[in-house]
């Protein structure tokens, strides 16, 4: 029963973000095109949110060398890998109509935030490439590690460079839109961050049963053959 | 310290030395990147595409393709058992990190700057940017690709798909060093200041360094 509350509240949360997002008055300038913000920027927050928690797990693991934290490293890389990939679109999406262009070479943030693709990709084949689970933990981690230095490029890319997006909308002195504009956006925010984690506690729980049943295989093929120990001893 | 240094440079004049035997950066890896430095104007209609603009980019995408094929070759990977056999010698992972990027560096500025040569004969370039700023932006980037190069040839070493997968790791994070190499280039041909892009290069080069220092134990204990 417990197990199915998360999901049922992510459904919630985005629906209700959907409802708000689809009633709230069209853009002054950018008409409707603009509601497709309330999918592009929480998307592009759950990748950073995403990538953070694999540089975090992944840095757990090298610290605690229990096999949890590389499932969660794992898991949040391939979710922040479809939540980049989620912004990418939704952003060549919003980008012809009101840029003119699916894609903009000039543009700091599209090109910084393809190559954060690319880099997680690479870590996602490096995990398929390496079959040994404590190998396969220890090279991600260290690929972890090293791959979240993208995510501050990618989120001050806006300040650092010349960039068609805009900078921050919300910062500490203000934020440029209307209240009721910020009020769909904060909810949509928050859908996302549940789906995040809703789908996060079911990739980590369905790759600990994907353990087992590689543990209750081994186990089975004869007592030569045991599961690799990734519990520190 | 003066064994780490010992033990790295060991290292360096053990690859450079397999490198000298085998011959695969000289007699495969320089006549492969000349023929793409070559073949790069026969893809284009040189009447409507000014040969001249692309001399740079090219330059910086043979340099970063080319470096990095450098730094993974074939005969410069070490097998686990040989890491294992330094392991034992009590040889620091970071003082092999050092040695195999010291080699690696090296090998990959001689590739780049007998590209130069090549590029300006072949593009033309106007205006040329002086040599010796040149040298510096190619060293730095070297160091930087040499680095990069071996910490993801470490990580994906024994894996079968290496060859490939590697290259996939270092091209997206090697895009800071094409940018820096190329701006700089751009900037000092038109005589301009290129120290900010200098600057980047350093500044990705020390950060590369310090990754390698937090990695180099974890990493080496991931692969044996």
């Amino acid at each position: 029963m417990r197990r199915s509350i998360l999901p049922l509240l992510a459904l919630a949360t985005a629906g209700i973000g959907f409802w708000l997002a689809s009633t709230t008055a069209p853009d002054a300038v950018q008409g409707d095109y603009a509601r497709i913000f309330h999918v592009h920027v929480p998307s592009s927050w759950i990748a950073f949110v995403a990538f953070g928690i694999t540089a975090f797990g992944s840095l757990m693991w090298l610290w605690r060398r229990h096999q949890r934290w590389d499932r969660l490293a794992a898991g949040s890389a391939e979710i922040g890998v479809i939540f980049t990939a989620a912004s990418l679109l939704t952003g060549a999406l919003w980008g012809k109509p009101v840029w003119g262009t699916f894609w903009d070479w000039g543009d700091a943030r599209l090109a910084s935030t393809a190559l954060m693709f690319f880099v997680y990709l690479g870590y996602l084949a490096l995990r398929r490439a390496t079959l040994d689970p404590v190998a396969r933990a220890k090279r991600s981690a260290v690929l972890g590690m090293v791959a979240v230095v993208q995510v501050p490029l990618v989120y001050f890319s806006v300040n650092l460079w010349r960039s068609l997006h805009q900078t921050q909308t919300i910062r500490p002195d203000g934020a440029s839109m209307g209240s009721e504009m910020i009020r769909a956006f904060l909810v949509n925010l928050l859908a996302f961050n549940v789906v995040y984690v809703a789908l996060l506690v079911s990739r980590v729980r369905l790759a600990k049963e994907w353990e087992r049943r590689d543990a209750r295989e081994m186990a089975t093929a004869g007592a030569a053959v045991t599961a690799p120990r990734l519990e520190p001893t | 310290m003066s064994r780490f240094w010992t033990h790295a440079s060991a290292i360096a004049r053990r690859d450079l030395t397999i490198e000298g035997r085998s011959g695969e950066v000289l007699s495969v890896v320089l006549p492969f990147a000349a023929v793409a430095v070559f073949v790069v104007p026969l893809s284009i209609d040189t009447l409507f595409v000014d040969l001249r603009s692309l001399a740079f980019p090219v330059y910086w995408l043979v340099s970063l393709l080319f470096g990095m094929q450098v730094a993974l070759r074939q005969t410069g990977t070490e097998t686990i058992n040989q890491r294992r056999q330094l392991a034992l010698a009590g040889v620091d992972p970071l003082s092999r990190f050092v040695g195999r990027s010291l080699a690696a560096a090296a090998l990959i500025f001689s590739v780049t700057l007998f590209t130069l040569p090549m590029v300006i004969l072949f593009y033309d370039p106007e205006p040329k940017p002086p040599l010796a700023a040149t040298v510096v932006v190619i060293l730095t980037f070297a160091t930087g690709l040499s680095l990069l190069s071996t910490l993801a040839g470490d990580v994906t070493v024994g894996l079968r798909t290496r060859s490939a997968l590697a290259p996939l790791i270092v091209a997206p994070l090697a895009v800071p060093l094409i940018i820096g190499g190329s701006r700089a280039t751009e900037e000092l041909a038109r005589g301009r200041s290129s120290l900010t892009w200098i600057g980047l290069l350093i500044i990705v080069d020390l950060a590369l360094a310090m990754v390698a220092v937090l990695a180099a134990r974890p990493m080496e204990e991931a692969t044996l």
